[in-house]
C-alpha cells in the first residue's frame, strides 16, 4: 500500500510525476476509492473515470446525500465578482492569443486541427459503443463536429465577450426573475445572437485553448472556466433547469448582492450516465430512509431492495420522542411556536435535567444558526446556561471552522478528564456531517425540533414544484424526508460501535405523528418502544436514568456469537444447509 | 432584528395536531406505566397446598448461587490479609437525590454502617479511615485506625451534615496516596469510594494522580450510584481496582458488600515476609487495679500489656502508641484464616449423588443408627436439610435449591448453604 508521500519518493526515484502515475494505475487496479465527484460530475469523471469498463462495480457510500450531491455537480452560481474576473481574464487570453500568434501561428492552426481530427478519430475508434464522455453532451452531440464559428480562437473569444455581456445585463436586472433555460436561450438568441448549438461546446474548447496556449496556472482562470460551465449547462438541457437571479439576498434587503444561479433541479441527469455505462450500481447507507423515495428521485428502477438490521447483543440504544414538558405544554419548533417563552424555558429545562442526569458528553443539535442564536440568548436571560454549568461545561458550534474546532477539541478535553459537557451544534453544520460523538463523547443526543430546510429559498421552491410535476412527489412528503433524514443523521454520530451506547431524543410533538416516525431509519425504529413515544420531561429522567444504569453493567464481549461467527460454527451452518435450512431445522 | 418575524416556512409542512389518534396516545401511556412505573409486587405472592403464602424465589437464589460459585473460584489466589483501607464518600449534591430510597445519602451512609462492620468481621487484621468528598474538597473523618465502632459513630447523617458542592476525585486520590504512602509494604493499600455524582471538578489532570496511585500500589475502587463515568472507569482500570454501578438498593449492597472480602493480591506484594507481631495479656477487671491506657492516658481497669514495650492499650486489634508493634489475639487470626481456606462450594443434588450419598453414610460407625431409624438426611424419600431440619424437595424435582456437601455428602437447603459459606467458614457434617 502507498501513502501519498510513499507515491511522491517513487516517482522521484523513477522520474515519474506521481499524480498522472496514479491516474494511470486507475486502470490496472482491482479496487478504486475515490469520492463521488469523480464518478459523478461531468468535468471531473471525463478526464479520471473514462476508461473504466462497464462490467465495474460501482458502490456508492454513504448515499443518502446523494441526490443533494447530483445537482451541486450540475449547477453552477455566478456572482458578480465571477463576471468582472471573467472579464478580465478574457482580456488576459486575448494578450496571449495574440503573442501565440504573433510568436508561432502555426501552432494554432495545428490546435484546430487536431480539434477537428480528435474528434472524427474518436467516432472511428469506438465504433458503435457507448462511452462515457461529458455528459454534458448526450451521445447523439459528441458526434457533431464543432461549429465553424468557434474553430478559430478569436472567433471563440469574441463569443465569450458576446456572452458575457448578456450576463452582466442580466445581473443588473432590480427585481427577482427565474427562467427556464428554453428561455433564457430564446432571449440570449434575441439579444445577442447567440445560439444553443454553439453554447454546448463552450466547455470543452475552452479547456484545449488553455491547453494550446500552455497555461499552467489555471486556478488563475477560474471564473473564465465558471462561465464555459454555466453556458454549456445551459445549451445541453432543456428541462431540469431553472435559472434564477436574484439582485439581493432576502435577509439583509438592503445590501446589493446580486447572483445568477443556474440550478438544477433534477437528481437523475447527473446520475444517468453512470445508470446507463455501468453493469452494476449499489447505493447503500445507514439513513436511507424511506428507501422507496430514492428510486423515484434518481429515476432508476432497482434490481433489488434490502435492508438490514444491526445485529445487537443488548439493546444499547433508547430512542426516545419528548412531546412536552413538566409543566405539560407541548414542546415544538413549529414556526407559531418558535418565540413562545414557555416552550423556550420547557427546552432549557429539558437540556438541565439531560445534564444532571447523564454522564460525560451531551450533544444538542438546532434546526439552524438563527434560531439556535436567539433560543441560547434566551436561555441566557432565564438563568438556564447557569444551571447547565453546574452541571457540565457548554460549547457552540459556530460559522466560523476555526473556532468550531477549538470547541471540539476542548469538548474532548472536558469528557477526558471528568468535567463533563455539553455540544451546541445545528443540525445542517459541519458538525452534524462529520464528527463522530462515540463512547464517552456522546452518551446523550438531543434532537431540539424538526430540521426542515429554509423553504422561502427560490432554488428549493424551483426544485419542489420540479418533483411534484415530473415524479408526483408530494412537497410535504419531501420535506419530512429530508428533515427526517436529517435528524438520523445528527443521531447517528453517537453510536460507533457494538459496546457503545447513547441516548437518542427526538424533542418535539411533531415526531409522533405518523409521516415522521415511519421515515425514521429501521435500526432506530426497532428500538423504539411504544412506552417511549410520548414522553414529558420528567418522564424522560426516569427513563434515562433506568437505561444508563442498566447500560452500566458488565458487559460480556465474548457473547457476540449471534453476529460473529467462528470458523466452525461456519462449517457447521454451511453443512446444515445454509441459513434456510438451518432455520428450517431449528424450527 | 426585523419588528416581526418572518416566515420562512411555505406553510405546507405539518398539518394539525388533531390527527394524533386518542387511543394511540392512551395506549403509549399504559405501555410507560406498565414498564416503569409498575409496583404491583403482591402479583409474585403464590399459595402452596396447605393454604399458606409463600414468594417463590427460584430464579433469586439461583443467582446467588452463581455469585457464591464465582466466589470461590477465586479461592486458590493468594489473599492479602492486612489491608489498609480508606474509605470515602460522596457527599456532593447529587447525594440527595431520591431515586434511591429514602435517598441517597441515607442510603449510602446506612451501607457504609454495615459494611465496616463487616470489613472488621472478615479482616480483623486490618485498618480503615474515612472521608469524604464535599464542596471539591475532601475532608479526612479519621485516621486509619482498627475499631469499628468509632468509625461507624461517624457515620451518621445528622453528624455528618448536608450534602453540597461538587465532588473531586484527584483530591480524594492525593489524599489517599499522602495517607497510605507510609505504611508497609505486606499490607494491601486500598480505597474504596462510593460516588453518587457524575463528573470531578479537579484542580489538575484526575489521571496523573491515578497514575500516581498506581506507582505507590494503591488499588482504587470505585461504586458508582448514579451512572457509568469514563474517568472512574479509567482510574479503576489503571489501578487494578473494580467499578461497578448500582441498579438499585439491594444491587448497590452487593457491590459495596463484595469489597469487604480481601482482593487478590498483586505481584507486588505477593512476597513472602515475616511480620512481627505481639499477643498481649489481659490484665484483670478490678477497679482496684486501674491504670492509665493508651496514648489519651485515661484511666481504666482492664487493659492489654505490649509485650516488648510494656505500655498498655485499651482495646484489640491496634498498633502500640509507643513501639508501633502490631498488636492482635488469635481469635483475630483463626477468622482470617478462612479467606486461605474457605469451605469448598457444595453440588447441587441429583438421584445418583443421593443413592450414593446413602450408601457412604451408611458405611460410618457414628451415621448408622441415623440412617436405620426414619427420616436421615441421607435417604432419598423424604430428604430433611442436615443444618436446619427442614424438609427440602427431592432431587430432581422443582422447587428451592438442594445442595450436597463434597465431603460429608449431606444434604443442606439453600438457606443454610448461604449461611455457611458467607458467615460460618465451617462446614457442620464435616468438622
Amino acid at each position: 500500500v502507498y501513502t501519498l508521500s510513499d507515491l511522491r519518493d517513487f516517482g522521484r526515484k523513477r522520474g515519474w510525476c506521481p499524480y498522472f502515475l496514479a491516474r494511470h494505475m486507475m486502470s490496472f487496479a482491482n479496487v478504486v476509492v475515490y469520492n463521488y465527484q469523480y464518478m459523478i460530475d461531468p468535468k471531473v469523471s471525463q478526464m479520471v473515470s473514462r476508461e473504466l469498463e462497464k462490467e465495474c462495480v460501482v458502490v456508492f457510500d454513504e448515499a443518502h446525500n446523494i441526490d443533494n450531491v447530483c445537482i451541486e455537480a450540475l449547477s453552477v452560481n455566478l456572482r458578480k465578482q465571477t463576471l468582472e474576473a471573467a472579464g478580465r481574464n478574457l482580456g488576459r487570453l486575448n494578450n496571449s492569443i495574440r503573442k501565440a500568434r504573433e510568436a508561432d501561428a502555426a501552432r494554432l492552426q495545428a490546435e484546430y486541427n487536431r480539434l477537428v481530427q480528435g474528434l472524427v478519430a474518436q467516432g472511428a475508434l469506438r465504433g458503435g459503443e457507448e462511452w462515457l464522455a461529458n455528459p454534458a453532451l448526450p451521445e447523439d452531440v459528441v458526434r457533431e463536429t464543432v461549429p465553424g464559428n468557434i474553430r478559430r480562437a478569436e472567433h471563440f473569444m469574441g463569443f465569450l465577450a458576446r456572452f458575457l455581456a448578456f450576463l452582466r445585463d442580466k445581473m443588473a436586472a432590480p427585481t427577482v426573475t427565474s427562467q427556464s433555460p428554453t428561455a433564457f436561450l430564446q432571449e440570449l438568441q434575441q439579444r445577442v445572437q447567440v445560439d444553443a448549438k454553439t453554447l454546448k461546446f463552450c466547455y470543452d474548447r475552452l479547456g484545449s485553448l488553455l491547453k494550446t496556449l500552455e497555461i499552467a496556472n489555471t486556478d488563475e482562470y477560474t471564473p473564465i472556466q465558471l462561465v464555459a460551465d454555466f453556458a454549456t449547462l445551459v445549451g445541453t438541457y432543456s428541462k431540469g433547469f431553472a435559472i434564477i437571479m436574484e439582485p439581493y439576498d432576502e435577509r439583509l434587503p438592503q445590501v446589493p448582492d446580486p447572483v445568477l444561479q443556474l440550478s438544477c433541479l433534477d437528481a437523475s441527469l447527473a446520475m444517468k450516465p453512470v445508470f446507463s455505462k455501468f453493469q452494476s450500481v449499489v447505493i447503500t447507507s445507514g439513513t436511507l430512509s424511506p428507501i422507496d423515495l430514492y428510486p423515484r428521485i434518481l429515476n432508476f428502477n432497482p434490481v433489488a431492495i434490502q435492508s438490514f438490521q444491526m445485529t445487537l447483543t443488548r439493546d444499547c440504544l433508547c430512542p426516545v420522542i419528548v412531546t412536552r414538558g413538566a409543566d405539560q405544554m407541548p414542546m415544538s419548533t413549529k414556526f407559531e411556536m418558535r418565540s413562545d417563552p414557555g416552550v423556550m424555558r420547557n427546552y432549557g429545562r429539558l437540556l438541565v435535567e439531560l445534564a444532571a442526569v447523564v454522564p460525560d458528553g451531551i450533544v444538542a443539535f438546532f434546526v439552524s444558526y438563527r434560531y439556535m442564536d436567539q433560543i441560547i440568548s434566551k436561555w441566557h436571560d432565564m438563568g438556564i446556561l447557569q444551571e447547565i454549568m453546574q452541571h457540565k461545561l457548554i460549547f457552540i458550534e459556530t460559522q466560523d471552522v476555526v473556532e468550531t474546532t477549538l470547541a471540539l477539541d476542548n469538548f474532548r478535553r472536558a469528557c477526558d478528564s471528568g468535567r463533563g459537557a455539553v455540544f451546541l451544534s445545528v443540525a445542517r453544520g459541519k458538525v452534524a456531517e462529520g464528527i463522530d460523538f462515540d463512547r464517552h463523547y456522546g452518551r446523550a443526543v438531543v434532537m431540539f425540533g424538526v430540521p426542515y430546510q429554509y423553504t422561502l429559498s427560490r432554488i428549493l421552491r424551483a426544485r419542489l414544484e420540479y418533483l411534484r410535476e415530473t415524479f408526483q412527489i408530494k412537497e410535504a412528503d419531501y420535506l419530512a424526508f429530508d428533515a427526517v433524514r436529517q435528524a438520523a443523521q445528527c443521531m447517528g454520530r453517537v453510536i460507533r460501535s457494538k459496546a457503545d451506547y447513547g441516548m437518542m431524543i427526538f424533542a418535539d410533538k411533531r415526531y409522533q405523528r405518523h409521516d415522521k416516525r415511519d421515515k425514521l431509519p429501521q435500526w432506530i425504529t426497532r428500538h423504539l418502544r411504544e412506552a417511549h413515544m410520548n414522553l414529558s420531561t420528567d418522564m424522560m429522567v426516569h427513563v434515562a436514568r433506568e437505561f444508563l444504569r442498566s447500560m452500566a453493567q458488565p458487559y460480556d464481549r465474548g457473547a457476540v456469537g449471534k453476529s460473529l461467527l467462528s470458523e466452525a460454527a461456519l462449517a457447521a451452518l454451511e453443512a446444515a444447509g445454509g441459513l434456510e435450512g438451518a432455520g428450517a431445522a431449528g424450527a | 432584528m426585523a419588528a416581526a418575524e418572518r416566515r420562512d416556512d411555505l406553510g405546507i409542512e405539518d398539518g394539525d395536531d388533531d390527527d394524533i389518534d386518542e387511543h394511540e396516545l392512551r395506549r403509549q401511556e399504559e405501555a410507560y406505566q406498565r414498564q416503569y412505573e409498575n409496583e404491583q409486587t403482591w402479583d409474585q405472592l403464590q399459595e402452596d397446598e396447605f393454604g399458606n403464602l409463600f414468594v417463590d424465589k427460584t430464579a433469586e437464589q439461583r443467582e446467588r448461587r452463581k455469585r457464591l460459585l464465582s466466589a470461590a473460584q477465586s479461592a486458590r489466589i493468594r489473599k492479602g490479609m492486612i489491608r489498609y483501607l480508606l474509605l470515602v464518600i460522596d457527599l456532593s449534591r447529587a447525594a440527595s437525590a431520591q431515586d434511591l430510597r429514602p435517598s441517597r445519602l441515607g442510603c449510602m451512609l446506612s451501607l457504609c454502617r454495615s459494611f465496616v462492620r463487616k470489613f472488621f468481621d472478615q479482616n480483623p487484621l486490618s485498618q480503615l479511615g474515612i472521608a469524604v468528598l464535599r464542596n471539591g474538597l475532601v475532608q479526612q473523618l479519621s485516621q486509619l485506625s482498627g475499631s469499628p465502632e468509632a468509625q461507624v459513630a461517624l457515620l451518621e447523617p445528622g453528624k455528618l451534615g448536608a450534602a453540597s458542592g461538587d465532588a473531586s476525585l484527584q483530591n480524594a486520590l492525593d489524599l489517599s496516596v499522602s495517607l497510605l504512602r507510609p505504611l508497609p509494604p505486606y499490607g494491601t493499600r486500598e480505597v474504596l469510594l462510593l460516588f453518587a455524582a457524575l463528573a470531578s471538578c479537579d484542580p489538575g489532570s484526575v489521571l496523573d494522580s491515578a497514575r500516581s496511585c498506581r506507582e505507590n500500589n494503591i488499588r482504587v475502587s470505585i461504586v458508582g450510584v448514579a451512572a457509568e463515568v469514563y474517568v472512574c472507569r479509567r482510574i479503576t482500570e489503571d489501578t487494578g481496582g473494580s467499578y461497578g454501578v448500582a441498579l438499585h438498593e439491594q444491587h448497590l449492597q452487593q457491590l459495596v458488600m463484595q469489597h469487604a472480602a480481601p482482593p487478590p493480591a498483586t505481584a507486588a506484594q505477593a512476597r513472602a515476609e515475616l511480620v512481627r507481631m505481639g499477643f498481649p495479656q489481659r490484665s484483670t477487671e478490678d477497679a482496684s487495679s486501674a491504670v492509665f491506657v493508651g496514648s489519651e492516658a485515661r484511666l481504666a481497669p482492664g487493659s492489654y500489656t505490649c509485650p516488648r514495650c510494656r505500655s498498655r492499650v485499651p482495646e484489640l486489634p491496634c498498633a502500640c502508641h509507643t513501639c508501633g508493634l502490631t498488636l492482635i489475639s488469635s481469635p483475630h487470626l483463626a477468622r482470617s484464616y478462612h479467606h486461605l481456606f474457605p469451605v469448598p462450594p457444595y453440588q447441587e443434588d441429583s438421584a445418583e449423588a443421593a443413592t450414593e450419598a446413602s450408601a457412604v453414610l451408611g458405611r460410618r460407625p457414628a451415621m448408622q443408627h441415623e440412617v436405620e431409624a426414619g427420616p436421615t438426611s441421607g435417604g432419598p424419600a423424604a430428604p430433611y436439610c442436615f443444618g436446619c431440619l427442614r424438609e427440602v424437595a427431592a432431587p430432581g424435582q422443582p422447587g428451592p435449591l438442594t445442595l450436597r456437601c463434597g465431603g460429608c455428602r449431606h444434604v443442606f437447603c439453600f438457606e443454610c448453604d448461604a449461611y455457611v459459606h458467607e458467615q460460618l467458614h465451617n462446614c457442620p457434617g464435616c468438622e
